[in-house]
């Protein structure tokens, strides 16, 4: 694993080239300074849909859920839920469910507006509405993706980058949930290589660890999300994914999706 | 502080009018990196809302972390506001291999493409080559089809 903690040295191996030199083909990742190398990016969902959409036409209302799940006043939850929700949101306009659409847009205001975030959505979720009404698929994913973003953001400026966090990680189980059940439902090892994201499992290990808020970071989810991602991380190392493991994070995620809809206070 | 964080933060004062100057000019360097993107977008590329920037001196380095997806295809496009400086991006795997299929240098600009062959971690390698400064503000934008 190179990333943060064996980072890189390029300047002295002749990395700098001109400017209209060829780069070298290759660099040695393992003597970059770790101040030099920042955070993982982490994908916009639309990303991995857009992979999804070149690989087949899955059947995206069977993985639609009936019960979204409700806030119960537990910020950790609300942050959490907030994330699968907007997943959902994509799996919604796969299904090009205009209604279904309609309605996770203003559950995700429902529930930015629980932790104060609720102005940064307004827009968006107005135009989620207005654009699943013009069945504007691209543009409504587009806004989900948005949406994601500015209450990242909102949450960031709060001075809530522990729960923004968890926002993300709520996203991310769930659309693991659903992929792996779309992969292993017609199995190919193109599709089983979307899991291949370890540095963006240690990333968001590392963000739970690092978090501030040691009520957040004492939170059972958060404990349990924190378990998921390392028995997810010997999984998804780099070679092909087998059927069965595809099929066995598939049940991973499910338990922890359905734990933070039903969780109590 | 991520530089990706500290960014975000840097857009927000700049937003208030409280930004210091220096500080201000990354939301410039997001408007150069911004420019550099326009035309792939007229391509089918969907540019991402979100940068990362920050601040280098001349011949300094930075990594920026990406996971990648086999099936989509990847511009990235950097931008800098100080006049007559020089920036490149190249994108290497995770194994520190070349991973770029095209790439271009225009001066304040720069773009790599990536077709990934594999799905997994990449790094979009920023360098300041020449700058009358002593610190070059610099935004990284990307995009996918």
């Amino acid at each position: 694993m190179l990333p943060r903690l064996i980072p890189i040295l390029i300047c002295g191996l002749g990395l700098a080239s001109a400017s209209a030199q060829e780069p070298p083909r290759s660099i040695d990742l393992s003597k970059f300074p770790a101040a030099a190398v920042d955070d993982v990016v982490v994908p916009v969902p639309s990303e991995i849909f857009n992979v999804l959409d070149k690989l087949g036409s899955p059947n995206w209302k069977a993985e639609m859920r009936d019960n979204l799940g409700k806030n119960t006043g537990n910020r950790a939850q609300v942050a959490l839920l907030l994330g699968t929700i907007i997943a959902d949101g994509f799996i919604a306009v796969e299904a090009e469910d205009s209604e279904r659409v309609k309605d996770i847009g203003q559950e995700v205001l429902t529930l930015a507006d629980a932790i104060n975030v609720r102005k940064a959505v307004i827009a968006r979720s107005k135009s989620i509405t207005e654009k699943a009404d013009a069945k504007n698929w691209p543009a409504v994913r587009s806004e989900f993706d948005g949406a994601l973003q500015d209450v990242k953001g909102a949450m960031e400026e709060l001075g809530d980058d522990d729960l923004a966090q968890l926002v993300s990680l709520g996203g991310w189980i769930r659309g693991t949930e659903v992929l792996t059940s779309i992969v292993g439902k017609n199995y190919t090892p193109d599709g089983a290589e979307l899991l291949n994201q370890p540095e963006l499992v240690n990333y968001f290990t590392r963000r739970i660890d690092n978090m501030r808020n040691s009520r957040l970071k004492k939170e059972a989810l958060v404990g349990r999300v924190r378990k998921l991602l390392r028995d997810i991380k010997p999984l998804i190392t780099k070679g092909s994914i087998p059927v069965a493991t595809v099929q066995k994070i598939n049940t991973m995620t499910n338990e922890v999706v359905v734990q933070i809809t039903t969780e109590e206070p | 502080m991520t530089t990706s964080r500290k960014f975000i933060l840097a857009l927000a004062l700049a937003g208030l009018g409280i930004l210091p100057v220096a500080l201000a000019h990354v939301d410039d360097a997001l408007s150069f990196a911004q420019e550099a993107a326009l035309p792939y977008v007229k391509q089918g590329f969907t540019v991402r809302e979100d940068a990362w920037g920050g601040d280098l001196g001349v011949k300094d380095q930075k990594a920026v972390t990406a996971q990648l997806f086999k099936g989509n295809e990847y511009w990235f496009w950097l931008g800098t506001d100080i006049r007559g400086a020089v920036v490149t991006v190249h994108v290497y795997d995770s194994d520190g291999k070349l991973a770029e299929s095209d790439f271009w240098q225009k001066g304040r600009f720069a773009g790599a493409k990536v077709i990934p062959q594999k799905t997994g971690t990449y790094y979009a390698i920023v360098t300041v080559e020449k700058s009358p400064k002593e610190r070059t503000t610099w935004a990284l934008v990307y995009g996918y089809k």
